[in-house]
Formats: structure tokens, C-alpha cells, sequence
């Protein structure tokens, strides 16, 4: 363990899929040359094949032991989509050409299946997932980088590629079960989210967070007694990481999806069965999944009969401020 | 689906090929930075990419309304990113704060504004019209031609021969906005209102109380107990708002979502119930009937705020007035009667019977009084028989009328209709009933039917049932406006208040044959119909006529408006590029900027200085200048001011004569040499700095602070605007709080919210009540299309970003059904042809589940630009041509041609479509 672990608790009962987390890195850190496919963030439409495409089904992480790394696939670049000019100049100012399109087909992008929903209407059902590098306390990536281009700080467990040391072997690429280490074709070394670790040096949230209009991305340490992220994921228990099962013990947490009730046949609300299948939900946050969703169900419930909820309170976050517990927070 | 099969086989054994090469492990590594203070090169690297040399204030001066407070970031002289300057603080120590309001549009506008789509110097068009063939010239060239063409138009055909049509990109800007008003006034050019051009105007809200736009702020929201997101799909077109809506559920607030579709609202809403696409009336209708027959309603509000109590004749459906009991010359017609429960007598209803304002007044209606019942009890039911001038009269109430028209819609009877199970219909109306407040909100899309009046007029029912209307946490959440008060003092500041405002749907009836439209889409009775009350509504001097002058120039300012104007092509031919002169002033090209003869170049968000006002917040929001323009462009108010140089210089320099104008009867000269000074205020108005100093100056609502104190801060509190209908100390419209806690009347004919509506037309209508019509569709086709605003534009704004892009489809997308797919052998990601007997366009099927069958559903905005063939969704709204004879009223006391407020709203969700794939190229 380091000395302290940053962390970060995504509420998805909260988020809108606006993509506004996406574009804020991307601004900020990803707009170079070789960097136009990467998004260190991004949200995609769940259940569906995410971003890049399959990036579940490629293996990666730890065995079940949690003694050596699993096999792990290279993601391909053409999974991943990519951000291409338009052809304005053709079509608005030379009259070259008839209309307006991207400069060459982009195919399935990073977000092809935005809203597709899954079963059959009018009980059919989809979400949004954020996603950025989980800052692993067993990171697969640093595990399997042959030269030790990988390390996890001291300070706040943010796990980086130093860009001096990489030599691009990729191996972190594969090794990653969440995909979510990308590899520059410019700079020919593997880049990644770096928890906008300058800001957070500064005391400001990172890009992502701080600029979530949703209000829904916690941020701070886990050694923080009754800090917000403790609150969620030790006493509340109702943040839980992504795939547990990849075995590299995730820093971010998800408040797992609570959509409306489903029909029956005759049109009447089914009160029994869950909108999002929970074998579904099971499969994505682990089996704590079925108390996560009790718990909220059982606060909202105390909150509408007027009584007080702590977590409650806690989600709903009066003070914006009140998401971040970094130590001298700055918003500004 | 066989597409993602095959993708994960090839995953797969390029899988296998890997495990191979991780053969080659490299040994455990040890998980730990060993020497965590070490200095690390590479981090200082990035550490220097987060550093900046200055920071502005600024925001989105768009039509998205969202007002969301940034910084914007400027390195080496480019504005380089922008963040949310998030800091609201909170507003109210009960509800959540409002930081850190903005969106991922918001968030690409520095990489934006810079993209090849913008235009960075005037042009002159050398190709056919929409070739994209252009010479850039200079601005003089350009101002002194357009000049010279706008005297030529002047003198031939008059003023009204040139329009300037203001478009979303500078009307929420307040200078900006100002600026061109002010110029369309001096030059008398007609200015197509937008508002109910694109089909925005809830004018079933304006005729229940008198004025057309409801709403709080945000935080009304999270006070509400239960809210019923309505046809409404915040989730997507409220991005900054939304997430009051999930922290009220959080705090025990019942949020219902009501839409045909799965939108990304219901999918965090407590429930969602989906009715057919237009049936939203006869829910509304259905519930109303249960909260009566269950005696839910709130008597004492319906006898002080509602015309529930007035009495109507039984012999011919009218309300009982003066005119009917004295029958004397100077009995009135607009006082009205109640039966007094005490007294056991009928008397005049308190505050109705003002003397009307005189003819031109800016107001159709000036009641005097006050609503408040001294002792008296007006009955809600019974038949009664009163004394007449002519003989005994029958009468009962309005509220008897709403009762028997309500009981038609049983449960079962809208269960029909709405395919919404009975139970489900009578549980929502008990919780809705119950609920004290209720809140429905909803949005601008339940103005594109054309009964959307009526959706309007049944939804207020609802909240005027139960009392909700005017209650904090309660009512309806359509949209507000701040009060003009100081555009108009700037517009009109020194000269007579001719400003020329043209009504859309009616000057495209007039000009680009409707009629023939509505014959070919909906047959010869309707087009008949709406043509006899259109011609009707002439004859009677309630609507100005168009037909004798036509424009022949027309200045568009940040309006695209060939991407969205119903019917497409058609409108371009036979409307659109009829005008002899195009001038597009814009930041970024499109459709329209396409057709033009001059484009001229306006300067983006991040350039320019202005500041904006919108209701779902109590702030006040600046944009500051982060940069200098790019390119030669300018601000609204320098190309306006330029605009009126040149003509008055042309003007003296070909000793052009003044040209007498009529405005409704008052005579106004236009001096054309004089333009350049009255613009200006003789002088005094240089810079758009000026402009805005002015109208913070004229405005009572705003903080009172110079620009620079303003700016400095980004975004300011407004005082006493939290709530917003409910402080007569804003600058927001205060109608409800003024009628439901200081009971002064509505301006209504009746004084209070009217129900009744006993106008001859209406009666032929069958519309004196809310009441549920089916919305219209094209015979043979037989899938609806539904459209809303886009998560990833605002409008055509920002629609061709390339990340934003890269988040969708790259290319335009529309929803279609599984089972519609299927049926046609469609597949996700097929391209299809969607048509109907206007026309067609090619999109890609977007194939989800979250589609009611029989319904597709596109976000608007993608401009025909990236369309095949240049047709965009428009090439199917078949709709331009209805029009509402209900709409065409005039002299019924509110009711009457009102630009913003009462005047036929256009009209594009009443049409059908089918689809195929799309075979071509």
C-alpha cells in the first residue's frame, strides 16, 4: 500500500451521459498528435461493447489467486474510434465537395451505441458508464511492464507511465483488463490517465470531476475517516469498484444504477423484478451489488416518508464543495 | 446481433495469439514507487500543460439557455480551454447549488471556434446560390453594396421589403439583441419573430392566463413533492438543470417521467409511464376527471384564481355579461357574474367590467380590483335562473362545463388512447391529486403539435385543480423570460416604437402557398378550413395582411434558419431563395450561410463582451472578451453600427430623399442619411461596451455595478430571483405571484385563469375547454416521427464538432424500433430512406429498443449540410401550413394578435412517416 489513495466514486443514478467529463480531458490533456483516438475518460452506453469495443472480453488482470497476470489481448486501434476533421473547407469555402462528413468513415466509435437499450420495450433498459484509469492498488499494468516505465506514487496511489521510460513493449496494454492504457502512434509510448495529478497537487479535482455538471464524481482519500469516499465505500458500502473480479483492487467506485420499475404484460408496474437484471449488475459490480441497491432503496425510501438520511444528503451534495475531500479544496 | 459476434471471434483469436507472446513474462515487479519524492522529468512536463497566461470570464451566448459561468484559459494569444467557474455558492440553504453549471459543448467551444467551419472575413458569393463559390472582399466593399441594395429595396417597395431575422446564436445576448432591434426600428424592416416561428409559443398558457411563459428556477424543483417531467426530456436538452431533478428524488420528491419513448430522463426517474405519441392531452384529461370525481380539488383556489364560478348561458354556451342583464348601450361586455353561496344571490364577479384600453395600446386587457373574495362564496355548481334584460336565463358554471367535458375521459375510454393500463391512469391521478404542490414540467415540445394548445390548456387544468399553479414547488415549468424593460429603452430610446415584429406561420401561408401545401398533405377540408378562417381573421383587422409586399432582401443574424424551417427544400424554393438579397452575418458557415449573397463575419462566444439573463437561475452572467476576434470579424452591435454608416453615408453621397413610412396607422419618416446618428444616439453609443452599460443601467432587476465589476466576477446573484414567479422584485415575469398571493387579476378577459373560452371560433373548434384532439398524420404513413433537441448541438451549433462527432455516429442518426426495423429488413447502422409524401431524407438507422414501436425519434439540428442531397429531417415535416383557426382570434380581451404572446404558433410534430433501406450509391 501506498501512504495515501486517491480515489474517486462515480454515481450512476446521477449521470446523464452528457460527455462533458470526455470533453474537459480531452481539452486538457489528450489534444495532440497521436493522441486523437484517446480518451483517458469516456462514457459509454452499458450493457453494450463500451469503448473500445469488447474491451470486457480481452482479458487481462490478475488470476484468481492474485499471484500472476492473466493472458490480455493488444486493444485494437480501430475499436477504439477516433476523432476526425471534417471536410468544411471542401464543402464551404472551395465548393469541392456536396456535403459535410468526417475526412474518412470512422466506423463504430467510442460511443456508437450511445442509448442503444438493451430487451424488449417497454422493459428494456441501459445506462451510462463513465470510465477512466482505476488507479489500481494492484496495478496489472505496472505488473507487467518489462521495464519499469510504470509506477504507482507514494504520495496518493496514482499509478503513471513515466514518458522518459517507456520504451512502447505495450505490455501494459494487454495486461489492463479495463483497456484503459492507450498507446501513442506519434510518441510511441503508452499514455494514460494521470488523475489530472497536477491539479490535485494544487488541490483542485481533477478535470472530470470538477467539471461534472451532474454532480455526481467524488473525489478524495481513502484513508480519510468520514471523508466522502469513505463514507460510500467502507460505512454505506454502497460504492462498489468495476469487474472485482479483474483482481487489481479498482480505485474507483460506482453507486450502482437504480432505473424505473419495469411493466407487466397488462401494463401495471412490476414491483419484483429489478429494471436492469441484477445477474446483469452482479456481473459488472460483484455480488455486494444486491446490498448496495437495498440500502439506497431503503434510504430514498426514509426520505420519502420525511424522515433524515445521511447518505442521502451525502448524494444529493447541497455543497458542490462537499464532493471533494481533498485537503485545502480550491474549486476555482 | 451477428455484427458483434463476428467482432468478438476476431478479438478472440487475436487473443490467442497474445497469450502466446505473455509467455514472455518479465517476472514480479515490485507494486511500490521505492523512492516516492524522486524527481520525475516527465511529470513536470505535464504539469506545465495545465499553466495559462490570463483567464477570462465568459459563457455560451447561444440559445441553449443554459447561462453557465466558465473560464476561459488563454495561452500564447489562443483561447486554449475553458473550465466551469463552478463556484455558485448555494442559493438557498435548502436546495443544492447550482456550480458547476455547463455541458461538453460548452467545453469544446475553445477547440471549436477555431475549426475551418468559421468565417473569418466578409464574402461575396461568385457561384450559384449553395455552391460554396465565394471572393472575399472587404468590409467597406461589402457594407456599401448591401447599402446601396438596401436604399434600392427601400425606395422601390418600402420598408417592409427588407427583413432582418434574428436568429439563436445573438437573440439571448442582451447588447446584441438590443442592437439589432434598435436598427429594425429605425429602418422599419420587418422582423419575423422567432419565437412562434419555430413553434415555441405555449399560447394555450396565454390564453389561461394571460401571459405565455410559466416557470422557476431550478430550485422550485427540488422542492416539488411530485413533479411529472412531461413529453420533456431534460436529461438531454437540461444539462446543467438536471441534476435537480435526481437530488429531488434523493430527498423524497416522486419525479414521473411521461414520454412515448425510454428518454435518458426516465432512466433515472422514480417511473416512467409511456403513452402514445400526442395522447398526453387525454391523460391529462383522464386525471383531471378522476381528481374531480374523487373530490381532490382545491375549492377556495378555483373560486378566487379560476373563471370556474362564472356563469354561462345555458341557451347559447356564453358567459352570462352586463350586455345580457341590463341590455343598455353601455352595458359591458366584459363583466362577468358568479352565484354567491352566502347570499344566496348572483353578483358581478370581483374585478372584472374595466374600462378597456384604448385602441393601440400595448395591452389588450387592463383589469382593475382584486381577486380576493370579501365574504362572498362563489358556488363552483348549479342551475340557476337569472333575470335578463330579455327574460329569465338559464345558467350553471364553467365549472360544470369542465366537469361533464371531463367525463368523457374515463380510464378506460384513455387507456384506449394513450395504450396505458386503467389502473395506472387512476393511481397517477390519486398521487398527483394528493401531491400539495404538484409540479409538472415540461418544455417547448408540447408546443410543436398543433393542439399542443390544448395539451397546455389540460395540463394547466391539472395544476389549477388542485391549486398548484402559483404555489412554490408547484405549477407548470415551461420557460420565462425576464422582463424587457431595457432592450426595449435602448431599441427605442429617442425614437417612435415602430418596431415591425411579422408573424412566421402566417407570412409563409401568405407567401409561399400554404394553402396548396395543406391540400397536398392533409387534403382539400382541411386546407379549406384553415384557409377560410385564415382569410377570415384578415377580413376582421384581427391580423396584419402580408400579401402586398413581399421581401426582397433578407438579413439573417446568427440564424441558421434553412436547417430547421419545416418542409425543407420546398421552403427553400419557394420562400428562402425567392429573395433577391441574402445577408447571413454568422460566426460559423451552414445552410443558410450557404445560400447567401454576403457572409459577414461575427465574432465568437469568447470574443466579444455581453451578458445574458435566463430563468433557470438567480444569476446574471457575463461574457467577457478572452480574446480578439479571429479574422476580421466583428460583434453585432460594430457590423450594425458599420451596417448604418454606410447606408447614411451612400445615402448622402446618391442624395436619396427620406421615405414616408406608415407604422398601424402612425406616419414615421425614414431618413436614411440619419441612420448612422440615431443608431448611435448621436454619437453616444460607440462601442458594444456602451450598449451593455445601458441596459444594466435600465435594468431594475440586475445587480446595479459597471460592466467591469460585472465581468470581473463572471456571474452575479439577481436579487429576489430564486423563485422565480414568485417575487415581484425580479426581472422575471411575476403574473402568478402577483394573482395567487397579492390577488391581482390576471391579464385575462375573465381576470382569472380562464378556462371558458366563449368566442364564436372557438365554439366551432369545440375547443371552449381543454379537451383532447389526436394529432394529425400523413394518410399511408404509418410511423410517427418525434424529434427534440440534440445532447450533442445546440441547435446546428456545434453539431459538426469532430470529437462530439466521435461520440455519436459520425454522421446523423435517427431511432427506430426493433420490431419497425425488422419488419423492414432494416439493421442497426443501415442507412435508410425516411419518407413521406413531401419528401425524404437518408439517415442511419439507430436501432433501439428504447423506441416505442410505431414511433422513430431524431434529435433535430444536424444541418442539411451533412445530409445526402443537402435534405435534412425538414424534407418530411409536411406541417408548415397548419394553422389553428383558435389562433387566428383577435378582439376577444387577451385574445387577440399579440407578437410573442397570441398569434398562430407553427407547427411540426402532426406528421407521419415510413422508412426503407437505403439502396443508393
Amino acid at each position: 500500500m501506498t501512504q495515501r489513495q486517491v480515489a474517486m466514486v462515480i454515481d450512476l443514478n446521477k449521470c446523464i451521459g452528457c460527455q462533458a467529463c470526455t470533453a474537459a480531458c480531452k481539452s486538457l490533456w489528450t489534444d495532440e498528435p497521436g493522441q486523437e483516438y484517446m480518451l483517458w475518460n469516456n462514457v459509454e452506453t452499458k450493457p453494450g461493447p463500451g469503448y473500445p469495443r469488447y474491451w470486457e472480453e480481452g482479458g487481462g488482470g490478475w488470476n484468481e489467486a492474485g499471484t500472476a497476470l492473466n493472458p490480455g489481448v493488444l486493444p485494437l486501434k480501430e475499436d477504439h474510434g477516433e476523432e476526425i476533421p471534417l471536410n468544411f473547407d471542401e464543402v464551404y469555402f472551395k465548393g469541392t465537395q456536396e456535403i459535410l462528413k468526417q475526412e474518412r468513415e470512422m466506423g463504430k466509435g467510442a460511443n456508437y451505441d450511445e442509448d442503444t437499450s438493451s430487451g424488449d420495450y417497454p422493459n428494456n433498459y441501459h445506462f451510462y458508464l463513465p470510465r477512466l484509469c482505476n488507479h489500481c492498488t494492484k496495478p496489472a499494468c505496472l505488473e507487467a511492464c518489462p521495464v519499469r516505465a510504470i509506477y504507482k506514487r507514494e504520495q496518493d496511489g496514482i499509478v503513471l507511465v513515466d514518458q522518459d521510460k517507456c520504451q512502447g513493449f505495450r505490455e501494459c496494454n494487454k495486461a489492463c483488463p479495463y483497456d484503459k492504457v492507450y498507446f501513442n502512434y506519434v510518441t510511441g509510448k503508452s499514455q494514460k490517465c494521470i488523475f489530472c495529478f497536477p491539479r490535485l497537487e494544487e488541490g483542485v479535482a481533477p478535470a472530470c470531476a470538477r467539471q461534472c455538471p451532474g454532480r455526481l464524481r467524488f473525489v478524495g482519500f481513502l484513508e480519510d475517516k468520514d471523508g466522502p469516499i469513505d463514507k460510500l465505500v467502507n460505512q454505506w458500502k454502497v460504492a462498489l469498484p468495476l469487474h472485482p473480479e479483474f483482481g487489481t483492487e479498482p480505485n474507483v467506485y460506482y453507486v450502482p444504477p437504480m432505473l424505473p420499475p419495469r411493466f407487466n404484460a397488462d401494463g401495471t408496474f412490476d414491483e419484483e423484478e429489478p429494471r436492469v437484471p441484477l445477474e446483469y449488475l452482479r456481473s459488472l459490480f460483484g455480488p455486494q451489488v444486491d446490498e448496495s441497491l437495498a440500502t439506497m432503496m431503503f434510504e430514498m425510501e426514509k426520505k420519502q416518508e420525511g424522515k433524515s438520511s445521511e447518505l442521502m444528503d451525502l448524494l444529493i451534495a447541497k455543497e458542490w464543495k462537499s464532493l471533494f475531500g481533498i485537503p485545502d479544496v480550491k474549486v476555482a | 446481433m451477428d455484427g458483434s459476434r463476428l467482432e468478438t471471434n476476431r478479438r478472440r483469436f487475436i487473443g490467442g495469439a497474445s497469450a502466446a507472446v505473455l509467455g514472455l513474462r518479465y517476472g514480479t515487479v515490485a507494486a511500490q514507487d521505492s523512492s516516492p519524492s524522486a524527481y520525475r522529468r516527465w511529470e513536470d512536463v505535464q504539469r506545465n500543460k495545465w499553466t495559462w497566461d490570463s483567464v477570462a470570464r465568459g459563457t455560451h451566448g447561444t440559445n441553449c439557455t443554459g447561462n453557465c459561468a466558465f473560464n476561459v484559459y488563454v495561452r500564447n494569444g489562443i483561447a486554449w480551454r475553458e473550465e466551469q467557474q463552478g463556484e455558485y455558492g448555494q442559493s438557498e440553504s435548502d436546495v443544492p447549488d447550482y456550480g458547476p453549471r455547463g455541458c461538453q459543448k460548452g467545453l469544446r467551444h475553445a477547440k471549436y471556434m477555431y475549426g475551418k467551419q468559421r468565417v473569418l472575413y466578409p464574402m461575396k458569393r461568385t457561384g450559384g446560390r449553395g455552391e460554396g463559390h465565394w471572393e472575399r472582399i472587404s468590409w467597406d466593399q461589402a457594407l456599401n453594396e448591401i447599402a446601396d441594395k438596401f436604399i434600392d429595396y427601400n425606395v422601390e417597395f418600402g420598408p417592409r421589403s427588407v427583413s432582418t431575422q434574428l436568429g439563436t446564436q445573438m437573440v439571448l445576448k442582451r447588447a446584441s439583441f438590443a442592437a439589432l432591434g434598435r436598427f429594425a426600428t429605425i429602418a422599419g424592416c420587418e422582423v419575423p419573430e422567432a419565437f412562434a416561428g419555430v413553434g415555441d409559443l405555449p399560447i394555450g398558457v396565454y390564453m389561461t392566463t394571460g401571459v405565455p411563459l410559466l416557470a422557476d428556477t431550478m430550485a422550485a424543483v427540488f422542492k416539488s413533492k411530485v413533479c411529472l417531467i412531461w413529453y420533456c426530456n431534460p436529461a438531454v436538452t437540461r444539462i446543467p438543470d438536471a441534476h435537480f431533478f435526481w437530488e429531488a428524488k434523493y430527498n423524497g420528491t416522486e419525479v414521473i417521467a411521461i414520454s412515448p419513448e425510454f428518454t435518458p430522463t426516465a432512466m433515472h426517474a422514480s417511473s416512467w409511464l409511456n403513452p402514445k405519441p400526442g395522447s398526453d392531452a387525454a391523460l391529462a384529461m383522464a386525471m383531471a376527471n378522476l381528481i374531480i370525481v374523487e373530490r381532490q380539488f382545491d375549492p377556495a383556489y378555483l373560486r378566487e384564481q379560476t373563471d370556474m364560478p362564472f356563469l354561462v348561458r345555458q341557451d347559447n354556451g356564453k358567459f352570462l355579461r352586463e350586455t345580457d342583464v341590463l341590455g343598455t348601450p353601455d352595458a359591458r361586455d366584459n363583466l362577468f357574474y358568479i352565484w354567491d353561496e352566502v347570499s344566496g344571490k348572483m353578483l358581478e364577479a370581483p374585478a372584472t367590467g374595466a374600462p378597456k384600453p384604448p385602441p393601440g395600446s400595448m395591452v389588450p386587457v387592463m383589469n382593475t380590483g382584486s381577486l380576493k373574495l370579501e365574504g362572498i362564496v362563489p358556488a363552483l355548481e348549479g342551475e340557476w335562473v337569472v333575470n335578463g334584460a330579455e327574460g329569465p336565463i338559464a345558467v350553471s358554471t364553467v365549472f360544470m362545463k369542465v366537469k361533464a367535458e371531463c367525463q368523457k375521459y374515463t380510464p378506460e375510454y384513455v387507456s384506449e388512447i394513450t395504450g396505458l393500463n386503467p389502473q395506472v391512469i387512476v393511481d397517477l391521478a390519486q398521487k398527483f391529486g394528493a401531491a400539495d404542490p404538484g409540479m409538472i414540467f415540461s418544455g417547448y415540445r408540447i408546443c410543436k403539435w398543433l393542439h399542443g394548445d390544448l395539451m397546455q390548456r389540460a395540463f394547466l387544468l391539472l395544476l389549477s385543480l388542485t391549486g398548484s399553479l402559483g404555489k412554490p414547488g408547484g405549477g407548470l415549468q415551461i420557460w420565462n423570460m425576464p422582463h424587457e424593460a431595457d432592450q426595449f429603452a435602448f431599441m427605442f430610446s429617442n425614437l417612435p416604437p415602430t418596431l415591425r415584429i411579422a408573424t412566421m406561420a402566417r407570412w409563409d401561408y401568405t407567401h409561399a402557398d400554404h394553402k396548396k401545401l395543406n391540400q397536398q398533405m392533409y387534403g382539400n377540408e382541411l386546407a379549406e378550413h384553415v384557409d377560410e378562417y385564415f382569410e377570415k381573421s384578415i377580413e376582421n383587422g384581427w391580423f396584419p395582411d402580408y400579401s402586398d409586399v413581399k421581401w426582397k432582401m433578407g438579413i439573417y443574424s446568427g440564424s441558421n434558419a434553412a436547417n430547421w424551417r419545416a418542409s425543407g427544400k420546398r421552403w427553400r424554393s419557394e420562400a428562402f431563395d425567392q429573395l433577391e438579397t441574402i445577408v447571413v452575418c454568422a460566426p460559423d458557415m451552414g445552410m443558410t450561410a450557404m445560400y447567401a449573397d454576403y457572409v459577414l463575419p461575427v465574432a465568437h462566444h469568447y470574443e466579444r463582451e455581453d451578458f445574458m439573463l435566463e430563468p433557470r437561475t438567480p444569476y446574471v452572467q457575463v461574457l467577457d472578451k478572452a480574446v480578439e476576434p479571429l479574422g476580421e470579424s466583428l460583434d453585432d452591435f460594430a457590423i450594425y453600427k458599420a451596417f448604418a454608416k454606410a447606408i447614411s453615408e451612400r445615402a448622402k453621397a446618391r442624395g436619396i430623399a427620406p421615405v414616408e413610412d406608415n407604422f398601424m396607422g402612425m406616419p414615421v419618416t425614414r431618413d436614411f442619411t440619419a441612420y448612422y446618428d440615431q443608431f448611435t444616439m448621436g454619437g453616444e453609443m460607440q462601442t458594444n461596451r456602451d450598449v451593455i452599460q445601458f441596459l444594466i443601467d435600465h435594468n431594475h432587476g440586475l445587480p446595479q455595478v459597471s460592466f467591469e465589476e460585472m465581468a470581473a466576477r463572471g456571474m452575479m446573484r439577481n436579487p429576489g430571483t430564486e423563485t422565480v414567479m414568485y417575487d415581484t422584485d425580479s426581472p422575471y415575469g411575476s403574473t402568478l405571484i402577483q394573482a395567487v398571493r397579492d390577488k391581482v387579476p390576471y391579464p385575462t378577459l375573465t381576470g382569472r385563469q380562464q378556462y371558458y373560452m366563449d368566442h364564436d371560433w372557438f365554439m366551432e373548434e369545440g375547443e371552449t375547454l381543454p379537451t383532447y384532439k389526436g394529432p394529425l398524420s400523413n394518410e399511408g404513413y404509418p410511423l410517427r416521427m418525434l424529434q427534440g433537441h440534440a445532447r450533442h448541438g445546440i441547435h446546428s451549433t456545434w453539431r459538426d464538432d469532430s470529437l462530439l462527432l466521435s461520440l455519436q455516429r459520425g454522421e446523423p442518426d435517427i431511432y427506430v424500433s426493433p420490431r419497425d426495423a425488422e419488419e423492414r429488413d432494416v439493421a442497426d447502422g443501415d442507412l435508410i430512406r425516411v419518407f413521406n409524401s413531401l419528401g425524404e431524407f437518408i439517415a442511419m438507422a439507430h436501432v433501439s429498443s428504447s423506441m416505442q414501436p410505431g414511433m422513430t425519434f431524431m434529435y433535430h439540428g444536424w444541418d442539411p449540410m451533412m445530409f445526402r442531397g443537402r435534405q435534412n429531417f425538414g424534407a418530411v415535416v409536411s406541417t408548415a401550413g397548419l394553422i389553428k383557426p383558435t389562433s387566428l382570434v383577435g378582439g376577444y380581451g387577451h385574445v387577440t394578435y399579440r407578437p410573442l404572446s397570441f398569434e398562430p404558433n407553427a407547427t411540426f410534430a402532426d406528421f407521419t412517416v415510413d422508412f426503407a433501406k437505403y439502396t443508393g450509391e
